[in-house]
């Protein structure tokens, strides 16, 4: 939480095409910021400019124009800033990030509290743990579908992998029976998520499913990992 | 509401085109899941796979025997899951039942008490 007095602002200079991990890499990073608790951020649209490639970019020219500037600020703690920096270097790519002295004279009012877990990029080997979380399709957090947000939330906080299952019949504490009706606009059969990771990441991840999970069951057991490996291009070192 | 505690999670492999006193095999485990009142149950269907007798399924076949492998996944405390045992022994004819001990956590609107 941001308090006055100093801070660290950081500015983030990418082009509006650029990818990570096959997701536009803007919103990747507005993602990480949030679900890692950040206080903030901004994503501006620049309207032309040029980078390292010296190359002018502009709004005029259709071919290029997805390779607009973009600029996304936040400011935060220089504790918080340092523990987000090596992520966002990786995400950024070819990109800038500029970091400077700033002075809050006012924070912005918080309407919730902030969940801040600490993940790390580890290698997944031998024991470890498989969450599963039972909802209904129909569930949703804030604007979007649960089960969209939890595998968003789940990504951004760097967990292993994540698979959405849906069911085609079930029910639960309600007893409200989930069924698939082929021809229905109703979408409320049982979505399963299962995620694999090591306890202390899923033991981290615990408290935003809390926050997001309303109405619902999440089991926990012990599995044992066989093989995990990320596709060469998108392993950490 | 948040409570946590011990459960026993019980995997039910099937196909889609098993019956049992007429209807689908996977309703009569639910119906049956129902009465007993055990918490929730959800099944699955599968798009491909293999069973004890070898069959392999595709979701692409344009086959019209419905014959997906189905997955039943059933989660309560180990005195309820021990209720449902015996039913399944009867119901099953061929398929594999998976167990294994979990720690469930439930969530429950404050304003909405679950059914008992």
């Amino acid at each position: 939480m941001l308090t006055p007095g100093k801070a660290l602002k950081v500015s983030i200079y990418l082009s509006e095409g650029s990818t990570h991990h096959g997701a536009s890499t803007y919103s990747s990073i507005l993602d990480f910021l949030y679900f890692r608790g950040c206080s903030g951020a901004t994503v501006l649209k620049g309207v032309a400019g040029f980078g390292a490639d010296h190359r002018i970019h502009t709004s005029h020219s259709v071919e290029i124009s997805d390779r607009l500037p973009l600029r996304i600020e936040f400011i935060e703690t220089p504790e918080k800033v340092h523990e987000l920096l090596g992520k966002l270097e990786e995400m950024v790519g070819t990109g800038m990030i500029e970091v400077q002295e700033t002075t809050i004279a006012k924070p912005a009012q918080l309407s919730k509290p902030q969940k801040a877990p600490v993940p790390q990029h580890i290698k997944l080997e031998g024991k470890a743990q498989m969450m599963r979380i039972f909802i209904g399709e129909s569930d949703r957090w804030h604007d979007q579908p649960l089960h969209e947000a939890l595998i968003r939330a789940m990504r951004a906080n760097d967990l292993a992998g994540a698979t959405v299952y849906r069911g085609i019949l079930g029910y639960g504490a309600h007893r409200r029976v989930h069924k698939e009706k082929p021809l229905s606009l109703s979408h409320d059969a049982s979505i399963m998520i299962s995620v694999i990771d090591t306890e202390q990441k899923l033991q981290q991840f615990l408290p935003i499913v809390d926050d997001m999970v309303e109405e619902g069951l999440v089991v926990l057991s012990e599995v044992d990992i066989i093989k995990y490996s990320p596709r060469a291009s998108e392993s950490v070192e | 509401m948040k409570e946590q505690f011990q459960a026993r999670m019980l995997r039910i492999h099937f196909t889609e085109g098993d019956k049992w006193e007429g209807e689908p095999l996977y309703k009569a485990i639910i119906t049956k899941c129902m009465e007993l009142g055990i918490g929730g149950a959800t099944v699955f269907r599968a798009i491909e796979g293999f069973g004890a007798s070898a069959r392999i399924y595709h979701a692409r076949t344009l086959s019209i025997s419905k014959n997906a492998p189905i997955l039943v996944t059933v989660i309560d405390t180990e005195e309820q899951i021990q209720k449902l045992l015996p039913h399944l022994d009867r119901m099953i004819q061929g398929g594999l039942v998976a167990s294994s001990i979990v720690e469930a956590i439930r969530y429950t609107p404050a304003d909405r008490p679950p059914k008992t």
